[in-house]
């Protein structure tokens, strides 16, 4: 089908969006302070949208619709999505397994003692900024197709929020931890009535509970478990 | 004069933002976080004015209650949340305070509807004074006095009285000011329970302004005040006040000159973010953590 | 240094997302249907649309539990199926898809803003069922195909009937117009811009704010330096309240046009005495001599605790004008009742008299135009020129 392999380009092209935009922030992580980095981020968020609302040729305030299906009918997307899924996992446990995962972690846990190890840490903040942000543009690309419109009021603050939720719940650096958190917490207000009609509420509510008590999150609390088992 | 009409509403919003920012910034400069959530005290601060003045018909009760409940807020803010978080990483208590803001505007939602509440009565909005073909309203006129007696009266605070001094230093060297025998605790107490009050007079004066207190008031606020701080040079209340009466004046006139091509609330981190690529510690940050 | 958690690779959270989608379209199951006739209802009780969901929602089971007092549809009950939106278009596929497959609905009503209505309408139109969007305004959403269906004037039609009410009705001519930042605020302001010129008017100048905004003091001043016979704004009374607030406080007098969306009660408390002199567009007469129309404002009124706004009128409208089209048909197979909405001729509606659709769904109806006066929506006509604003045919 045409649509096919016009899309599969569509998405690498979202990919390799996603990896310039987070390569551009990356280069200011270098240059900032740890906090300094967290408020920045927020406004690229703020800047991003707030440029793209304006911008005619981007649909302005009325989106972009009319992007054509994948061809694939409801079931092949949700095949296509669950199948990118399993190899962004899988991905991402392979890195955390090798050599650069190892100098992820060693970065994030200090920088300088990192350095004296002779990992080029500016090298690996760009590379996470830069995968990383891959991913989020593959999402990006994938979200376009089921939802076949765009706005840029899709893109707002909460659903940073959510996502950062998500990563701390199911424990920083872990990715199984988070992947469940990610299942858990999409699942949570279709089950539950009340975690629905409140669910900013719970997410907000979840985040500080969990940074107060268990601040490694689901995977910190299984590691213990396991620890204290054997 | 349409210039000068414009300078007032920038002024005039310069001073909200810096009174909501210096308790940030004074936050950041004690205990390095984050303090995303003082956008919640703000909120309460307003949800307090206008409904204990709605309930007594005073606006002057309504201030007073928000300025005793809100320290009481942030001070618990302090306690239970950023202390024992005060052992990991910055952006951990950073996360936390995220997620207290989100929690407590859908707090907001459900306990006082998503319509919003109004004054009952609220004069002051409507009210307006004429200097020449300038034209004030009455609590843009308030927003300015607010500010300019709130910052005169924190430079009198910490340059004439012992406590202020003592604060002061706390900021700026910790642990001198511990070896001089300040209670740097009782310091932090002092700082969310002043930056907490200063919020909810900026809460409650927005309030008046819009007749209207929605469960959505804080959140833009907030990360226009971190960029704020940060602009600042984090910690310098002078900066501070500097960054908030640049940011009102360019908000002010870019939201008629740029807003063709960029929104008015993303005017702040483009500010925010080539300051930063210039100057990577911030506008006046002469101290670097 | 005490230990701290890791720091996150950056991925990790994007791998989530993928993972959300993914998971949530797992939830289409399909599960035989009761015996009943089950309408759809999808509404944003939660985020930024709360406010309006909330009216809609309480204005459906309203109509529902009106509709089944009066008996119900050809003797069989209405059983309403209501789902959270939250106004998002994500949220809106997730729910249109647990409509059809769970819970096997075949007549939808959607009572939400355009993002949602824009992403459910295409599911709708493949899987066959009939949805009407009570008050979404893109144009997308009748485009998607022949089963979806609009009860409320598109954005550009109701902004060319605005230039014709202020260039022709009220006869003024330089206009200051502020637009709201989102698909409403803009395609109603587009709709006015290009209309303009036919009546006379001059737009002097356009300004935007975001639907987060409260605070409109450089527009305020610019307008009061176009000193301008009229302004008009579109918004939504959240906005609105405000912004007509701080017009009126720096001494702008003229009158101030708005948009459907200005019309509701909380506007005139926002707003107070400065409220007066709004004219309201597309709004609906609330002292109109109809019993239906009095029964439903008393009734909402004791349900919810405040008046309804129009939000609430046009999704009560859109299950009326449903039952009926079921009952037209006969039946409630969606192709039939899809047939008999189409064919719609002068239906009572709480908003007037609805003329019909046209071939894309769109409704052909006179606008109706409220002005505020001491406090009280009051009729400020009607403009019946349905030429003027007929609504595009494809």
């Amino acid at each position: 089908m045409v649509g096919t392999s016009n899309g599969l380009i569509a998405l690498l092209a979202s990919i390799a969006a996603g990896c310039a935009l987070g390569l551009v922030v990356g280069f200011a992580s270098l240059r900032v302070r740890s906090d300094f980095l967290a408020v920045t981020t927020i406004g690229v968020n703020f800047l991003f949208t707030g440029f793209v609302r304006k911008q005619a040729w981007l649909g302005g305030e009325m989106g972009i619709s009319g992007i054509p299906p994948t061809g694939l009918g409801a079931t092949g997307n949700m095949a296509m999505i669950l199948a990118f899924a399993f190899a962004t996992i899988l991905f991402s446990l392979y890195v955390d397994r090798s050599w650069m995962g190892f100098a992820f972690r060693a970065v994030g846990e200090d920088e300088s003692a990192a350095t004296t190890l002779g990992i080029d840490s500016r090298a690996y903040k760009l590379a996470a900024f830069g995968i990383g942000t891959a991913f989020a543009g593959l999402a990006g690309g994938l979200y376009a197709f089921f939802t076949q419109f765009i706005t840029a009021d899709a893109f707002d603050f909460i659903l940073s929020v959510t996502l950062m939720a998500m990563v701390v719940i199911g424990g920083i650096g872990s990715t199984l931890g988070v992947v469940v958190a990610a299942i858990g917490l999409t699942l949570l207000p279709e089950v539950i009535r009340f975690v629905n009609d409140y669910r900013l509420l719970v997410y907000g509510g979840l985040l500080v509970l969990v940074i107060r008590v268990a601040p490694g999150g689901l995977a910190g609390v299984v590691r213990k478990l396991f620890a204290r088992a054997s | 004069m349409y210039y000068v009409d414009l300078a007032v509403t920038g002024i005039s919003f310069g001073c909200m933002y810096a009174m909501m920012a210096v308790g940030l910034t004074l936050v950041y400069g004690l205990l390095r976080i984050l303090h995303v959530a003082h956008a919640a005290v703000f909120a309460l601060g307003a949800y307090v004015v206008v409904l204990v003045a709605n309930a007594t018909g005073s606006l002057i009760l309504g201030f007073l209650a928000s300025i005793l409940i809100t320290p009481l807020f942030g001070v618990a803010i302090y306690r239970l949340l950023y202390q024992p978080l005060l052992k990991y990483r910055p952006d951990v208590p950073m996360i936390a305070s995220v997620g207290l803001l989100v929690l407590m505007q859908d707090a907001f939602r459900i306990v006082f509807g998503e319509q919003g509440v109004t004054f009952r009565s609220n004069p002051l909005a409507f009210t307006t004074f004429n200097l020449g073909s300038v034209t004030f309203n009455a609590v843009q006129l308030a927003l300015v006095i607010s500010a300019v007696v709130i910052f005169v009266g924190l430079h009198v605070f910490t340059t004439r009285t012992r406590m202020g001094i003592g604060w002061r230093a706390t900021v700026s060297r910790p642990q001198i000011a511990t070896s001089f025998g300040i209670d740097s605790i009782k310091v932090r107490y002092l700082n969310f329970a002043i930056g907490s009050a200063l919020a909810a007079i900026a809460g409650g004066l927005v309030a008046l302004l819009n007749n209207l207190v929605d469960p959505s008031i804080g959140a833009v606020v907030s990360y226009k005040a971190l960029a704020i701080i940060v602009l600042g040079g984090l910690g310098s209340v002078r900066g501070t006040l500097i960054a908030s009466l640049v940011l009102g004046l360019v908000e002010a006139y870019g939201t008629v000159f740029i807003g063709d091509w960029l929104d008015r609330d993303a005017i702040a981190f483009l500010a925010l973010i080539a300051l930063l690529m210039i100057r990577p510690q911030g506008f006046t940050g002469a101290r670097t953590a | 240094m005490p230990k701290h958690p890791s720091s996150a690779p950056v991925f990790i959270k994007k791998a989530a997302l993928s993972a959300m989608f993914a998971i949530s379209l797992l939830t289409t199951a399909a599960m035989p249907a009761k015996a009943d006739i089950k309408i759809g209802f999808q509404v944003p009780l939660t985020g930024p649309a709360a406010t309006d969901g909330k009216s809609a929602q309480i204005a459906g089971q309203m109509a529902v539990d009106d509709i089944n007092a009066a008996g119900g549809v050809n003797g069989e009950k209405i059983q309403l199926v209501t789902y959270d939106d939250q106004a998002k278009s994500d949220q809106a596929i997730f729910t249109a898809n647990k409509l059809i497959g769970e819970d096997g609905v075949k007549l939808v009503v959607n009572g939400s803003y355009s993002a949602s209505g824009r992403a459910a309408a295409p599911v709708f139109q493949q899987a066959g069922v009939v949805m009407i969007s009570a008050y979404g305004v893109h144009p997308d959403i009748t485009k998607a195909g022949d089963y979806n269906f609009r009860l409320v004037h598109l954005g550009p039609p109701q902004g060319a009937a605005t230039a014709l009410y202020i260039g022709k009705t009220l006869g003024l001519k330089k206009i200051s117009a502020i637009t709201m930042d989102n698909d409403y605020g803009q395609a109603t302001m587009d709709g006015f811009v290009g209309a303009a010129p036919k009546y006379g008017v001059e737009v002097l100048n356009k300004y935007s704010y975001s639907l987060k905004d409260r605070q409109f003091g450089s527009i305020v001043a610019s307008v009061k330096r176009d000193n301008p016979d009229a302004v008009y704004a579109t918004g939504y009374f959240f906005t609105a309240g405000p912004l007509v607030a701080q017009l009126r406080a720096a001494g702008i007098t003229v009158p101030i046009i708005g948009s459907q969306a200005f019309d509701s009660e909380k506007f005139i408390e926002i707003a107070g005495p400065a409220a007066d002199g709004t004219y309201i567009m597309d709004s609906f007469d609330r002292d109109r001599k109809d019993e239906k129309l009095q029964k439903f404002f008393s009734g909402f009124k004791e349900k919810a605790g405040y008046s309804p706004e129009g939000v609430a009128a046009i999704t009560y409208s859109s299950f009326m004008l449903m039952a009926d089209a079921i009952k037209r048909a006969g039946s409630a197979e969606p192709a039939k009742v899809r047939d008999a909405l189409a064919a719609t001729k002068n239906f009572p509606i709480l908003e007037g008299t609805l003329n019909g659709f046209n071939s894309l769904h769109e409704i052909i109806m006179p606008i109706s135009v409220n002005v505020i006066k001491d406090g009280k929506f009051k009729s400020a006509g009607m403009i019946t020129d349905l030429d003027a604003f007929a609504p595009p045919e494809k």
